[in-house]
């Protein structure tokens, strides 16, 4: 198998973190990997990308354009920086969060609409998974923790489900995240769409 | 045990593997993640220090190497610039334990500053650099390069590139050897430890340049690069330097479907970027008709190819950037490949093979960075920003110059004030140069705590001693920050366990004999204001430290300054408040402005800005 996943999106949000676990979990069952994550500076609300190559022994960081089997996006126009790299066919995954910039919230620039993005991607040949922030569901009445949601759905709705095991990817979250457990379970298998299961 | 670890953690393994006795560094990305991994370790017997700059840092190291210890010391490319005058008599003397200097560049700049390709540097010092193509070769390489500088008895580079050093992959780790506690080797040898006259000079040089080519036997033995010969001779020949390696495989892969056949083609992975290969080299020019060249930034081994290919007679063709081909700007990676097979096989590889839709990056909304919620430089640049308007003048009509770090994040909105930003502690005297070519308003200088003691030291000290006027506004948030948060001399040490002893600015600039110094809290505007503004209105150097601890890891420490809410009902979403503060902490709400707080700090900077009484401090 080789598939390799590009991240964008804005600092602040864990998308890193999506990154991190899967990349946890290819160590974990031997699948050869490189997760190349650039966060750029220490400051919140900025551009952060990622790549994540699986499958191959020796293996660039970068993935070429028209190379990514899926894209996960985290903010809306920040999106778009990941078109060029989905390869025709691929799984563009958009949670649709807006952190619209100072100067986009005070009316003195423009910000891409959904209509826009779902255009580009069409031309890009992907398919859109679409994640509405407003379905985030709550655990003890906060607000889950929107990447391992997103995670979830990635893992129940595109190929990589496939790929690796749902089982694998929930005990790397188990280990990795010693507090809130239930609630991090709870996140993911809500985006998994699998009922919780309570013990 | 094998370990997911990043390039930078490699390097780290791999010194402890090689027993390192010291390691020294300053931060910078991309290399400080492997300084602060081994910070994290608590070792007992390696000695880890954040130094306050890069040629101190190589010092400490030297000393060490000079004992007969293994010495590790790391930074980025900038810094290596720093280092450099040491580096250099370091080089010419040799050592006896063996000294690795990392160096991270940054193809591609992703980090800022520049795209400088630090295997010049090797060149210019007569050292050998080794290059990994990878993260686990990353690990091998380093316990080599402390081997390697131990066998010549002079120091060694390792380069990598932010590729490398950020990235995670799977490394076999070995158990750390056990440092050697052997008494320290006190050698007096002034003909090595000194430059003092023509002889003891050139007969260093002479040494050196045996040791370079020494190294060059050495790594050719050890087969350190790769070099894989088609079994028919003639043919395409690939050499790649560095991470360029990387992609080969994958670029044979994507040109497979039009007829490209790897059996064909003879491949030099070049890990030891100098000395130059030239026995591989020879060997490829021998056997290939065609040769490609595939190296990021400058056509470093590419001209080295060309002086072997005209010792040798050589009658193909070399494509590579001399040629036009590549670009010295950017990143390599498979489309390079590609592209370099196609302009010398013309086997009809479309051009958009990989080239994906750029247009849509014309959609994206522009998101220039500014500090975080509750920095302290908020606060500190909308008070320079009221000095300048209460004397009267507009921000196009004073210079305030910048300096790296987060304090440079006052050159973009709302703020625009900085106008320039250089090097490490440039600020304050390049300052004065606008002072001395006659500038009439006053000027000011910007600078962080950290690059205050990394150089800008110096530079106030030349002020004071030609008697400038200029204002100095040092923004102490008591971290290096944007690094990721590393000590420095003037971080606080209150947490008991540190080591170390904090030098407070507050006390060397009074010391340096500045009348006019004022230490100010920039979470009060109209204060800090007032003092910048009266500054400004003085003669000779005057500094004012405005003091507040980085709002991140002021939050990480669980202390908060406040808190800050909305009064709806006065809210009539002016904006201004964002408009002023550019805080992340704000949104747009359906009828007045909102704070996320999860975001606020509750610095309190905001709540001036606001002239409906909206914003209001909660009693904590
Ligand atoms: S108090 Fe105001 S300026 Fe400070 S962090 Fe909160 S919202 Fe931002
Ligand atoms: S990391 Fe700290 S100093 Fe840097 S912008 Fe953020 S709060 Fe300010």
């Amino acid at each position: 198998m080789k598939y390799d996943i590009f991240f964008a999106g804005v600092g602040g949000q864990g998308i890193l973190t999506i990154g991190e676990v899967l990349a946890e979990v290819a160590h974990y069952k031997d699948i050869p990997a490189n997760f190349y994550p650039s966060k750029g500076m220490a400051q919140r609300g900025g551009f952060v990308k990622a790549q994540l190559r699986l499958g191959r022994e020796n293996v660039g960081p970068n993935i070429p354009q028209r190379g990514a089997d899926m894209v996960i996006a985290m903010e809306q126009s920040e999106s778009l920086k990941a078109i060029p790299f989905i390869k025709p066919g691929g799984d563009f995954v958009l949670y649709s969060d807006i952190w619209a910039p100072t100067a986009v919230a005070l009316g003195k620039a423009p910000y891409p609409t959904f209509a826009q993005i779902t255009e580009q991607v069409k031309l890009a040949g992907a398919r859109l998974v679409h994640i509405d922030p407003g379905q985030l569901p709550e655990y003890a009445g906060e607000l889950v923790h929107a990447n391992l949601y997103v995670l979830g759905v990635i893992m129940g709705q595109t190929a990589l489900g496939t790929l690796i095991r749902s089982e694998d990817v929930e005990h790397i979250i188990q280990t990795r995240f010693k507090r809130n457990t239930e609630a991090n379970s709870f996140a993911y298998r809500s985006g998994l769409g699998m009922p919780l299961v309570v013990s | 045990m094998k370990k997911l670890i990043t390039g930078n953690e490699a390097i780290a393994y791999g010194a402890l593997r090689a027993g390192v006795k010291a390691v020294t560094g300053y931060p910078g990305t991309p290399s400080t993640g492997c300084l602060s991994s081994l910070l994290a370790m608590d070792l007992v017997d390696t000695h880890v220090e954040w130094s306050v700059n890069e040629k101190v840092a190589l010092e400490v190291a030297t000393g060490v190497a000079w004992s007969g210890h293994r010495a590790l010391c790391t930074m980025k490319m900038s810094g290596l610039n720093v280092a450099y005058d040491t580096l250099i008599s370091v080089a010419y003397s040799g050592c006896d334990g063996g000294l690795v200097v990392y160096v991270a560049d940054d193809p591609g700049a992703s980090a800022g500053m520049c795209e400088q390709d630090s295997r010049s540097f090797a060149v210019m010092a007569d050292m050998p650099m080794l290059e990994p193509a990878t993260v686990a070769e990353t690990y091998e390489l380093t316990k080599f390069a402390f081997e390697l500088s131990e066998r010549i008895k002079g120091p060694v580079f390792l380069r990598l590139v932010t590729g490398i050093a950020d990235s995670y992959a799977e490394v076999e780790i070995e158990e750390p050897v056990l440092v050697s506690q052997a008494a320290p080797l006190l050698i007096k040898d002034i003909q090595r430890y000194t430059k003092a006259g023509a002889v003891i000079a050139t007969n260093q040089h002479r040494d050196l340049i045996q040791r370079l080519e020494q190294a060059g036997q050495i790594t050719d033995e050890a087969k350190i690069n790769k070099l894989s010969l088609s079994r028919k001779p003639g043919g395409l020949g690939i050499l790649a330097s560095g991470i360029a390696a990387a992609y080969l495989e994958e670029g044979f892969e994507a040109a497979a479907p039009f007829g490209f056949n790897r059996e064909d083609v003879s491949t030099l992975e070049i890990k030891v970027v100098h000395p130059f290969p030239a026995a591989e080299a020879r060997k490829m020019l021998a056997h290939c008709q065609t040769i490609l060249i595939l190296e990021e930034l400058e056509p470093l081994i590419e001209r080295g190819m060309y002086v072997e290919a005209q010792r040798m007679g050589y009658r193909g063709k070399i494509t590579g950037k001399l040629d036009g081909v590549f670009s010295r700007i950017g990143e390599y990676g498979v489309p390079q490949v590609v592209q370099g097979i196609e302009s010398v096989l013309r086997l009809g590889i479309p051009e958009n093979l990989l080239s994906g839709n750029t247009q849509a990056l014309k959609l994206a909304a522009a998101r220039p960075i500014t500090v975080c919620a509750g920095c302290p430089h908020r606060g500190t640049y909308i008070a320079i920003d009221k000095a300048i308007k209460k004397l009267r003048l507009k921000k196009n009509e004073v210079m305030v110059t910048g300096d790296i770090g987060c304090t440079i994040l006052g050159m973009n909105p709302p703020f625009d004030l900085i106008w320039t930003e250089i090097s490490m502690g440039a600020s304050v005297s390049l300052a004065q140069g606008y002072v001395h070519a006659g500038v009439k308003t006053p000027v000011i200088a910007t600078i962080g705590d950290s690059t205050f003691f990394h150089a800008g030291i110096a530079g106030l000290v030349n002020a004071i001693q030609h008697q400038i006027d200029l204002t100095l506004v040092i923004m102490d948030n008591r971290w290096t920050a944007m690094t990721g948060m590393q000590v420095n001399p003037g971080t606080p040490c209150n947490n008991g366990a540190s080591t170390y002893q904090e030098i407070d600015i507050a006390r060397i600039i009074p010391a340096l004999g500045i009348e006019h110094f004022w230490t100010v809290d920039p979470f009060d505007v109209e204060e800090t204001a007032g003092v910048i503004h009266q500054a400004m209105t003085l003669p000779g150097v005057k500094v004012v430290l405005a003091r507040q601890e980085c709002a991140i890891q002021a939050q990480r420490q669980g202390k908060q300054a406040g808190k800050v809410h909305v009064v709806e009902e006065n809210c009539n979403l002016c904006k201004l408040c964002l408009m002023v503060t550019g805080c992340s902490a704000f949104s747009l709400g359906a009828n007045a402005i909102e704070i996320d707080p999860e975001l606020c700090y509750g610095c309190g900077v905001c709540i001036e800005t606001c002239h409906h009484d909206a914003l209001v401090a909660e009693e904590v």
